[in-house]
């Protein structure tokens, strides 16, 4: 009776200390650990940033959209080509937006201190924090009288394609957004109430959820 | 892992399991023993049930998990230093009911619309869940901080020794040594009633070999049961939780560069953030912005993990073999590819979650959830993405209702009911739950 209590113990002894290891064993943190439920916790659908194998298994499909279509509520597209012609041509191009209200306009600043504002400055001088130490050189400084002068067609075609150093912010600004930077620059440039708009802009990006510092 | 109050709890532990019985089983019944060990028992699922009823004041775990998203405890970020809040309050008590209500307090408080004038307008949100003794432990905290070392921006943060190890080892040849003393004292002890017994005539049972001692191996067995018991909860809330992971990516990009050091927003990359569900991974066009210009890397040297220093012009060439970038010629000469960089937050498929829901509408700083990205070369998990964390913050955080003033979201204008109720005075403000953040179907369908 006694051997069998004790083989009782050590028999849970061991079980209790398996368990343990095979709980513990998967600690590196270079190693995304394991799961109750595999079906449960990776989707069976394609999810985004997951490789799939369409291609391998022959399956047809185009990954974005036909060229020419429009999102809903998009402007129509920017059709002039990238080269010198269309860049001469884009001075004629007009503005689609409305003038923004405050709103809009706050929303443009943020837009503008987000993407813009690490070479050009929040203030358009040059003097954003990858411009000052020197990283990316010759960056445009807006409030010089050249820029002032520039159409706003031209300033849509380069932030569209890019410009010298600079490159296309098409992927990461709407149509729309592109015009409103731009608003918000010639805003700033004209000098139209500089002191309120930027103060305005300053407290905005102070509550912003999303700046780095 | 554990934290320095578990350790000396466990010790604790261990050390009456061992020297309580020893000198008590020597003079009741065995039977009786059993009911020795039943508090000590309890005591052991009482720390595994709930650790924080016995933990509740460890100042720094409450100050990361409540309060580092604004707070530093020595300087100003975006609210102000922890240390001294204490001295400089306006009168006793008034830190308590500011944690409490902060965003009643901000527009009737003098002291309070004085600290929301210097945060640029912005109001702390409110912690009603806090207690009074974790606040005084988070203060506490915060008052004997000291910055470990002198850290350099930029490539400081990983390389903080971890004292933690020190002390485990410490408790570790503490125990032992305790362990060691209380054999010899029972040793002593049954010799000394050995003798006594030969001298007054007793009759003395052959003596038994320890490892058959019953008592003994009662002990072995408690051990074993609470050691094991321990870590086999820990490892069983562990599966499915990747806290800390910390893959390596195909090119070693570095935050701490990136968004600290430059100061490029997180949404000039992760734009999708706040327009999508998901905050999207920039493809190569959108490092190339810069790298078309900034070839090599001048900054303070990076370090990986396990302190060697990256080549960081190694990783821009690796960037351009991506884009097919040719820097001499500054064309794309070859064809590209995108980079396969490894995804370190995963949910669950049968969780819903959509950042544009937290980033623009609910206005969650990115740094609440991912941690402090901007100092992280390398990106880990920071917090633990467990449906308790969620909840947790759906239950605390304040919605930011849109006000006469225009602060807030407009989104929150369609809930009348709370806008009527926050006008009565039925409540100064509404958490994510009252919305239905904490519904089922909110996030699983």
């Amino acid at each position: 009776m006694n051997g069998m209590k004790k083989n009782n113990i050590i028999f849970s002894l061991f079980v209790l200390v398996s368990l343990c290891v095979a709980f513990q064993s998967c600690d590196s943190k270079r190693e995304p650990g394991k799961i109750y439920m595999p079906d449960m916790a990776y989707s069976r659908a394609y999810v985004a940033y997951a490789p799939n194998n369409l291609a391998s298994e022959n399956i047809k499909y185009i990954p974005w959209p036909v060229e020419g279509t429009i999102r809903r509520g998009d402007l129509f597209p920017y059709i002039l080509p990238n080269d010198s012609n269309g860049y001469k041509l884009s001075a004629q191009v007009k503005d689609p937006l409305p003038p923004l209200n405050s709103t809009q306009m706050k929303e443009a600043a943020r837009l503008f201190n987000i993407n813009c504002a690490i070479c050009h400055g929040e203030k358009m001088d040059a003097q954003g924090p990858l411009s000052t130490g020197g990283k990316v050189p010759a960056v445009a400084n807006l409030t010089l009288a050249q820029y002032i002068a520039m159409p706003v067609g031209t300033m849509f075609h380069s932030i569209t394609y890019g410009k010298n150093n600079m490159g296309s912010y098409a992927s990461q600004l709407s149509r729309e957004q592109r015009w409103m930077v731009i608003q918000y620059i010639k805003a700033h440039q004209a000098g139209l109430n500089i002191a309120t708009a930027s103060s305005d802009a300053n407290s905005a990006s102070g509550t912003d959820s999303t700046k780095t510092k | 892992m554990l934290t320095l109050c578990q350790h000396a709890f466990l010790l604790l532990l261990l050390v009456i399991s061992f020297i309580i019985p020893l000198f008590k089983i020597r003079y009741q019944c065995m039977n009786q023993t059993s009911r020795l060990f039943k508090p000590l028992f309890l005591l052991f699922f009482l720390t595994i049930i709930s650790p924080k009823l016995l933990f509740a004041a460890d100042g720094e775990t409450l100050f990361k998990a409540n309060c580092a998203a604004c707070h530093k405890p020595d300087e100003h970020y975006v609210g102000p230093a922890l240390k001294g809040a204490r001295e400089r309050e306006p009168e006793k008590g008034w830190v308590y009911k500011w944690v409490a209500n902060a965003s009643s307090m901000a527009n009737t408080d003098p002291y309070a619309m004085k600290l929301k004038a210097e945060a640029g307008g912005v109001v702390m949100t409110s912690f009603p869940d806090l207690k009074k003794e974790d606040i005084d432990a988070i203060l506490d905290w915060a008052d004997k901080y000291e910055k470990p070392g002198a850290a350099k921006p930029g490539a400081g943060g990983a390389a903080a020794p971890a004292p933690e190890t020190d002390n485990t080892i410490l408790y570790g040849v503490l125990t032992l040594i305790l362990a060691i003393v209380a054999l010899i004292l029972l040793q002593v002890n049954s010799n000394l009633k050995k003798l006594t017994d030969e001298k007054e005539g007793h009759r003395t049972a052959a003596p038994v070999p320890f490892y058959r001692n019953k008592a003994y191996l009662l002990l072995v067995v408690i051990f074993l049961f609470l050691l094991g018991g321990y870590f086999l909860v820990e490892g069983a809330m562990g599966l499915g939780r990747q806290k800390g992971y910390q893959p390596v990516q195909p090119i070693f990009y570095s935050h701490a560069v990136h968004a600290g050091v430059n100061q490029i927003s997180c949404l000039y990359c992760h734009g999708g953030a706040q327009d999508s569900r998901h905050a999207s991974i920039p493809s190569v066009n959108v490092c190339m912005n810069c790298h078309m210009a900034v070839k090599e890397y001048t900054g303070d040297p990076i370090k990986r993990e396990d302190g060697t220093t990256v080549n960081a012009n190694e990783e821009i060439q690796k960037l351009y073999k991506y884009a097919g970038w040719n820097p001499d010629t500054k064309t794309y000469d070859k064809p590209g590819k995108p980079i396969e960089w490894i995804k370190i937050h995963n949910l669950p498929a049968h969780v819903y979650f959509n950042h544009s829901q937290h980033v623009k509408v609910g206005q969650v700083a990115c740094q609440t959830c991912h941690g402090e990205i901007q100092k992280m070369p390398e990106v880990h998990q920071f917090a633990d993405l467990s449906m308790g964390w969620c909840i947790n913050c759906h239950r605390t955080t304040n919605v930011q209702f849109n006000d006469n003033k225009g602060h807030g979201n407009n989104f929150y204008s369609i809930y009348e009911k709370f806008h009527e109720d926050i006008k009565n005075k039925k409540y100064d403000s509404v958490t994510v739950e009252k919305i239905g953040g904490t519904e089922c179907q909110k996030c699983h369908y």
